[in-house]
């Protein structure tokens, strides 16, 4: 129980991914999205063609290297647990509605904080919602919620998922004709950085978040429930050291990575109830998930099906945001983004109250 | 120095958040002074929550069984896995 040690290791992950994440935006991502696990599973699944803007559609090799690169330290460390079997349809709709709420704020909770890092002021809206979220989930937690245990599975049941990785991968540099890419200087999913670059940052990431448990929600759900700054501590290092490279970046390359203010911000509206809505959503299905978008990712390297599955419906959430014009946009969210934000939170307060209060 | 050193603490980890609250529950009806906290990660890569007792714990019954994952002690320097769910492949 040495929580000095384990504080320390997750300040320097928090650290050296912070420096990655502003790095990425240098090397070609989007701006104030050097990781973004919506917009990333977003793209992916536009350049999977399961969604037809043109706009994002780009398989992110981040996202492969979060998971194989997870999949592999636990593989190396022993950690590797095939299991499974906890409410796996509700963690998919739990999922599905968390990426609604994240494409109404444009980000999910870790490009939250690297739009922060980038001096995006619309983001303060975003963590207050989140934070909110995150009360409500505590709030049901502390009464009992519960999806049920979690069961042994078979490790093929747990490997499946990594390997589906590394058929995406293929797909990626393959390239043949039925996977989408953005046209150059068509949206965001033109813009990224060398595949070699993208996948190593996510490899890095991946193997970091798996040896301390970085999670986004975990960090306020913990000092909330049990006092632990711990969790929380990495994403404050997360964002220093990103802000700290912005503005190094800013100073050195004379481009600006840095821009404070609540207006023409990139990838950003300023509708600052919707922001403020939509992480709300995120922030409250996310502590009914056990953990943020990122947290899923790298479990379903360690072999959590369950976890597999919640990702398998943020894609689902991404494609069915882009079929129908739920997502938002530079220009502000859309009518249809609102009503599907509200109808969200309906959905995850009554799979909350329902696994709460109906049985035990 | 880690205040903890020369006294035997117990640590009990569940498959979920709600096994954590349940036998915390049943500790304090026992009179076992506990508290929840998040689980070490010397003791899994999980992020969930375990139960930390002081003096004694209360072992695996029919009222929280199906819910406990492991039980260690912690002497101040590692741990002692005390007990651990057999589970297998399903």
């Amino acid at each position: 129980m040495n929580v000095k040690r384990e504080r320390i290791e997750i300040v320097i992950a928090g650290l050296i991914i912070g420096v990655i994440a502003s790095l990425l935006v240098f090397f070609g991502n989007p701006a104030n999205m050097g990781f973004c696990i919506a917009c990333f599973l977003r793209d992916t699944a536009g350049g999977l063609g399961l969604h037809r803007a043109a706009a994002v559609q780009y398989i992110r090799p981040e996202i492969i290297g979060l998971v194989l690169g997870s999949f592999g330290v636990a593989l190396i460390k022993k950690e590797f647990s095939a299991k499974g079997g906890s409410a796996p349809v509700t963690r998919f709709v739990l999922g599905f509605f968390v990426m609604i709420g994240c494409l109404m704020f444009l980000g999910c909770p870790f490009r939250m904080i690297l739009r922060l890092a980038g001096g995006d002021l619309n983001a303060l809206l975003g963590l207050l919602g989140f934070v909110l979220g995150i009360l409500a989930g505590v709030f049901f937690l502390k009464r009992g919620y519960s999806l049920k245990r979690t069961y042994a599975q078979s490790k093929l049941d747990g490997v499946i998922f990594p390997v589906i990785q590394v058929v995406v991968f293929i797909l990626l540099v393959a390239a043949p004709a039925f996977i989408f890419f953005t046209e150059a200087g068509g949206g965001p999913g033109a813009k990224h950085a060398a595949i070699a670059i993208s996948l190593i940052a996510g490899l890095i990431v991946g193997a970091l978040a798996q040896r301390t448990r970085l999670c986004m929600v975990g960090g306020i759900r913990d000092v909330v429930l049990f006092r632990e700054p711990k969790l929380l501590m990495g994403f404050g290092a997360i964002l220093v050291s990103a802000l700290i490279c912005n503005l190094i970046l800013t100073a050195v390359t004379g481009t600006s990575f840095f821009h404070l203010g609540f207006a023409e911000q990139p990838i950003a509206h300023t509708d600052g109830l919707w922001n403020c809505l939509g992480m709300l959503l995120v922030g409250f299905g996310c502590v009914l998930l056990g953990g943020c978008p990122l947290r899923q990712l790298v479990l379903s390297g360690e072999g959590n099906s369950d976890s597999a599955v919640t990702v398998l419906g943020l894609i689902a959430g991404a494609a069915f945001a882009h079929n129908f014009g739920l997502a938002s946009s530079a220009n502000g969210p859309t009518g249809a983004g609102k009503i599907a934000v509200i109808v969200g939170i309906v959905v995850v307060a009554l799979i909350a109250c329902l696994n709460t209060f109906k049985k035990k | 120095m880690d205040a903890d050193l020369y006294q035997v603490t117990y640590i009990i980890t569940f498959f979920s958040h709600f096994g954590a609250v349940r036998y915390k529950q049943l500790c304090c009806e026992e009179g076992i002074s506990c508290r929840m906290m998040p689980v070490p990660r010397d003791l899994s890569s999980s992020c969930g929550t375990c139960v930390r007792c002081e003096d004694s714990y209360l072992p695996p019954t029919d009222a929280c069984a199906e819910e406990i994952e492991q039980i260690a002690a912690w002497d101040g320097r590692q741990y002692t896995t005390l007990y651990h769910t057999d589970e297998s492949e399903g």
